[in-house]
C-alpha cells in the first residue's frame, strides 16, 4: 500500500513539476520564437556577424587577426599570418566545433607553425584549410568565411581544469538578463569539445556567488574530472561579476532575446565573448538542478525583474 | 506576476484557436455536404473483400482440333468484374452474348497433349437480401420475356402430377407470393442433403427426398413454375481461397420485376451471401468439349482486399480518382501521395510528443512510401544495406575532403551501385522480395545515407544510431498505417481529411508538453520537491 501510495506521490510530484521543467517543445515556443525573431538567427549562427555587433557595443571578444572571404583573400591571410604565433582558423558558420584549426608556436626555422600534437603546420596546409572553410566544406553550406583569431590564454581557473582545450562560461539569458550559467569542460572523449552531448563536463555555477556547485559527465553526477582529475566543485570563478556584465552586454547587443552566451576568462584581457546560440540547449536545467521555469519565475519576481520584450522583432514568431 | 504571465504564456492564442476550429468545421461541413447532396456514403470507405478466379482448364489434343465452351461471369448489380484476361497458347478465345449469359469458346487446331488454357478474372461479389411483401398475390399474366421461366423443361417437371400433389400437400398452391416461396424454400431445403456429383432431376429429388445442390434446385423450380411463378436455375461458384472444382447451383424466381435469389441447398431466403459467384443462368453445363481430350478443370481462387467498387463509382466529386484512371497513373500512386501528410502528421507525433528522433519530418514517410513496393521488412533491410554501404563511401570520401556537391554526387553513385547490387544478389538468392529495392527513391536513401554520416560524424555513433533506429521505427509505423486500404479511400473519397491533419499539426505545432523521452531525460528535475533556492 505505502509503495502504491509513495507511486501515487511520485506522479503527483511529476505532474506538478512538469510545467517548470522545459522540454524542447516549450522552449521553442515560449522562449525561442517569441523573443529570437528568425531572420536575426544569423547573428546567432555567423561568429563574424556577431563579432562585428559586439565591437560596436564594447563587448570584449578576443581579437580579430585576418578574416578570408574567399579564395582569392587566401594568400594574403597566410602572409599576414606568417610570423605570428598561437591563432586559432574558425568557420564563420561552423557548428559543434567543426573545422577549427588550432595553430602554436611560429617555427622560423622550419617556416611553419606547431600543431597542438607536435607535428608541423606548413603554410601550404593553412592555405589549404582556408580554402576549404571558404568552399563551405566545414559548414554544410556553399560557401562560408573564414577567420583567425588570437588564441585565449585561459585564466589560471579554466587551464587547470582541462589544459588542451577552451573551457567556457555558458550563461543562458532572457532579455539581457542571466537565466542558469555553468561551465562546459571538454574531454579527450569529446575531442577537445566542450559541447555536453559530445561527452563534454558541465559544472554547475551559482548565478548569485559564481560558485561551482554539481557536476554531471553523461548524465552523472561527478566530483572530479574524469581524465585530469581535477576537482570541479567548490570552485569560486574569478572575476563572476564581471563575467556577467559581459553576457548581458553581449545579449543586449543583439536583437536576439533568448540566448546561451558563451563566456571565456582570458589570463590577460579577462571575460570575452566567444559566441552566442539562439537555441541553446536544456541539459543546463539538469547540470544545475534547476528547472528552466523556477529559475525564470525566480528572475521575474526578483526586485530588478526582468525588462518587456523589445518592440522591435520582439513578438514575431 | 503580470510579467510572469506573459513570460509563460503563448502567443496569438485566438489566432490559434480560430484556426483550429475553422479547419475542423470545414472539413465537417465537406463531408456533410458530401454525405447529404452528393450521395456518399462512409460506409464505402471500408476495403471489400476482391476475388480472383482462375479457371484452369487442362486437356491432351492427341494433335487434333479441340473445342472447350463454358461460362464466363457478367457483371451485374450482385457482381463486379474486372481485370480478366486469358492464357492459352495456341486457342483462339471467342465470347457470344447468349441471353443474359456470357459464352466463352477456346478452338484450338492441331492441339497436342497436355495443352492448357487459363483465363482469370477479379470479382467483387457484394451481398444481397430482398424483403417480399407478405400479402403481394401470385400476378394472372408475366412479361414475355419469362415465359421461358414458366415452361417445363427436361429435367425440371413441371407438369408431372407428384409435383402438382406436392404443392397441395406443403400448402405452396395457394396464398401470397411471399407464402408460397417459403414453403417451396423450406420443403427443398428439407430435403436430405447428398454430396453426389452427378445430375439429379426435379422428379427424382421429390422421389428419393434426397438431393444434391442441383437436385433441390431444380425441385425448387419445378414447383415455383408450377405455382405460377417464374423461376430459373443459376449455375455458378461458391468462392472460398483454395483450388477446387465442385461448382454450385441455386435458382432465382421473378417477383415484382426482380430477379430473386434463393439457395435451398444452404438455406438463402431471398437473400445470397458475398461468396457466391453467378457464372451462367438455366439448366445449362457448366463445360462442354470434344470427346476424348481427357479434359480435366480446376479452379483457383484467390482472394485480397481492394477499395470498394461502390466508392469509386460514387466518389465522383472532384474526381482524382477518375483523373489518374484517364492519365493511366496507377492507383498505387494516388494513394500514396495522398497518405504522405498523414505518414508526416505521424512522424511530428513520434517527434515532438514521443521524443523519437528521425532523419527530417518527411524521410520515414518516404521511405514507408517507398516500401510499398518491397513489404515493410526488406524495406527496413533495404534501407540498412544501402545506409551500411553508403556510409562507409562517404566515410572513405571524406578522407579526400572533397566539397559538398561531388560529394554527394559520389554518395548518389554508391547508392545506385548498392540497390543494383542489393537487387542481383537477391535474385540470385532467391529472395524476390528484396529484388524490388531498386523502386526504393534514390535520392530518399541517398538522404537518408547522407544524413545518417552527419550524424556519425557530429554526434558519433550512439546518436546516429539512435536516430536510424528511430527512423525505421517511424517508417515502419507509417508503412502500417499508410498502407490502411480504408484510410486511403477515405482519403481519396475526402480529402477534406487532410485539414484534418492540417488541423493536428497546428495543434501539435503549439504543444508545449514534455516529449515522452523528456521525462526520463529530466526524471532528476521532475522528482525533485517545490522550487528551492539556488543551489
Amino acid at each position: 500500500m505505502s509503495l502504491l501510495a509513495a507511486a501515487r506521490d511520485r506522479i503527483r510530484a511529476l505532474l506538478a513539476r512538469r510545467e517548470a521543467v522545459y522540454g524542447i517543445n516549450r522552449r521553442n515556443l515560449v522562449l525561442v520564437y517569441p523573443n529570437n525573431d528568425r531572420r536575426d538567427y544569423p547573428l546567432a549562427d555567423d561568429k563574424l556577424l556577431a563579432k562585428e555587433r559586439f565591437a560596436a557595443a564594447g563587448v570584449p571578444v578576443p581579437e580579430t587577426l585576418a578574416v578570408c572571404d574567399g579564395l582569392f583573400a587566401v594568400p594574403g591571410v597566410v602572409e599576414a599570418l606568417r610570423g605570428r604565433s598561437r591563432f586559432v582558423v574558425k568557420p564563420a558558420n561552423g557548428s559543434g566545433g567543426g573545422g577549427i584549426l588550432v595553430a602554436g608556436e611560429w617555427l622560423p626555422d622550419a617556416g611553419g607553425w606547431r600543431r597542438a600534437g607536435g607535428a608541423l603546420l606548413t603554410p601550404r596546409e593553412l592555405a589549404r584549410h582556408l580554402a576549404d572553410v571558404v568552399f563551405g566544406v566545414h559548414s554544410n553550406q556553399l560557401e562560408d568565411r573564414a577567420f583567425v583569431e588570437g588564441r585565449v590564454e585561459p585564466h589560471a581557473l579554466f587551464a587547470a581544469l582541462w589544459a588542451d582545450g577552451l573551457c567556457d562560461v555558458r550563461v543562458i539569458t532572457l532579455r539581457g538578463e542571466p537565466v542558469l550559467s555553468m561551465i562546459r569542460v571538454p574531454t579527450a572523449e569529446s575531442g577537445g569539445r566542450a559541447n555536453l552531448h559530445q561527452g563534454g563536463l558541465g559544472i554547475a555555477v551559482d548565478l548569485a556567488t559564481g560558485h561551482t556547485s554539481r557536476a554531471l559527465h553523461h548524465g552523472r553526477a561527478v566530483e572530479r574530472h574524469p581524465e585530469s582529475g581535477a576537482p570541479l566543485l567548490g570552485l569560486a570563478l574569478p572575476r563572476w561579476p564581471e563575467i556577467l556584465e559581459v553576457a548581458r552586454r553581449a545579449a543586449r547587443a543583439v536583437p536576439l532575446g533568448y540566448l546561451g552566451v558563451d563566456v571565456v576568462v582570458d589570463r590577460e584581457r579577462g571575460p570575452l565573448v566567444l559566441e552566442i546560440n539562439a537555441r541553446p540547449g536544456l541539459e543546463i536545467q539538469n547540470v544545475t538542478g534547476r528547472a528552466l521555469g523556477d529559475a525564470l519565475a525566480a528572475l521575474a519576481d526578483a526586485p530588478s525583474g526582468l525588462p518587456e520584450p523589445r518592440a522591435a522583432g520582439g513578438s514575431a514568431a | 506576476m503580470i510579467i510572469r504571465r506573459t513570460l509563460m504564456a503563448l502567443a496569438h492564442p485566438r489566432k490559434v484557436a480560430i484556426t483550429l476550429v475553422a479547419l475542423v468545421a470545414a472539413t465537417a461541413g465537406l463531408m456533410l455536404y458530401k454525405v447529404r447532396a452528393l450521395g456518399y456514403s462512409l460506409a464505402d470507405v471500408l476495403p471489400v473483400r476482391q476475388y480472383e478466379v482462375s479457371y484452369a482448364l487442362r486437356l491432351d489434343g492427341h494433335g487434333g482440333d479441340v473445342r472447350v465452351r463454358t461460362f464466363l461471369p457478367a457483371s451485374d448489380a450482385r457482381q463486379t468484374i474486372s481485370d480478366e484476361r486469358t492464357e492459352s497458347t495456341g486457342f483462339h478465345l471467342s465470347q457470344v452474348l447468349d441471353g443474359p449469359n456470357r459464352v466463352a469458346t477456346w478452338v484450338g487446331a492441331q492441339v497436342p497433349d497436355g495443352a492448357a488454357i487459363r483465363h482469370t478474372v477479379k470479382i467483387v461479389p457484394r451481398r444481397v437480401s430482398y424483403t417480399i411483401p407478405a400479402d403481394l398475390p401470385v400476378p394472372t399474366s408475366y412479361p414475355a420475356s419469362t415465359a421461358a421461366a414458366l415452361r417445363p423443361e427436361k429435367e425440371i417437371q413441371v407438369d408431372a402430377p407428384e409435383i402438382a400433389d406436392t404443392l397441395a400437400r406443403i400448402g405452396a398452391d395457394r396464398g401470397p407470393v411471399m407464402e408460397r416461396l417459403r414453403r417451396i424454400h423450406d420443403f427443398a431445403h428439407g430435403l436430405t442433403s447428398r454430396p453426389f456429383k452427378g445430375t439429379t432431376d426435379a422428379l427424382t429429388a421429390l422421389r428419393l427426398g434426397e438431393a444434391s445442390c442441383n437436385g433441390k434446385s431444380r425441385l425448387f423450380v419445378a414447383l415455383a413454375r408450377a405455382t405460377g411463378i417464374p423461376a430459373r436455375l443459376v449455375g455458378g461458384l461458391i468462392l472460398e481461397p483454395g483450388s477446387k472444382r465442385t461448382s454450385h447451383q441455386w435458382v432465382e424466381a421473378y417477383v415484382s420485376g426482380h430477379w430473386i435469389p434463393f439457395c435451398p441447398t444452404n438455406d438463402h431466403f431471398a437473400e445470397l451471401p458475398e461468396r457466391y459467384l453467378t457464372l451462367y443462368y438455366g439448366d445449362e453445363v457448366l463445360f462442354r468439349h470434344t470427346s476424348d481430350v481427357n479434359f480435366d478443370y480446376r479452379f483457383e481462387i484467390r482472394t485480397q482486399l481492394v477499395p470498394s467498387p461502390r466508392a469509386k463509382a460514387s466518389f465522383t466529386f472532384l474526381d482524382v480518382w477518375g483523373l489518374f484512371d484517364r492519365l493511366k497513373l496507377p492507383f498505387s500512386l494516388l494513394r500514396t501521395i495522398l497518405m504522405l501528410p498523414i505518414g508526416a502528421l505521424l512522424t511530428v507525433l513520434f517527434r515532438n510528443v514521443v521524443g523519437m528522433p528521425t532523419y527530417g519530418t518527411f524521410l520515414p514517410a518516404l521511405l514507408a512510401a517507398a516500401a510499398g513496393e518491397t513489404g515493410a521488412g526488406f524495406g527496413a533491410l533495404a534501407v540498412l544495406i544501402v545506409v551500411a554501404a553508403v556510409a562507409t563511401a562517404r566515410w572513405a570520401v571524406a578522407r579526400l575532403e572533397l566539397l559538398h556537391s561531388p560529394t554527394l554526387a559520389i554518395l548518389l553513385c554508391a547508392v545506385v551501385v548498392t540497390l543494383v547490387g542489393t537487387s542481383m544478389l537477391a535474385d540470385r538468392l532467391g529472395i524476390a522480395g528484396l529484388t524490388h529495392v531498386t523502386m526504393f527513391p534514390i535520392a530518399v536513401l541517398a538522404i537518408c545515407a547522407e544524413r545518417f554520416y552527419l550524424s556519425l560524424t557530429e554526434h558519433g555513433p550512439r546518436a546516429a544510431g539512435k536516430e536510424l533506429v528511430g527512423t525505421l521505427v517511424v517508417m515502419l509505423a507509417c508503412y502500417v498505417v499508410m498502407n490502411s486500404l480504408a484510410l486511403q479511400v477515405l482519403v481519396i473519397g475526402f480529402p477534406e481529411v487532410l485539414l484534418l491533419a492540417v488541423a493536428a499539426n497546428v495543434y501539435l505545432g503549439r504543444w508545449v508538453g514534455m516529449r515522452l523521452s523528456e521525462y526520463r531525460r529530466f526524471r532528476g528535475l521532475l522528482g525533485a520537491g517545490a522550487p528551492g533556492g539556488a543551489p
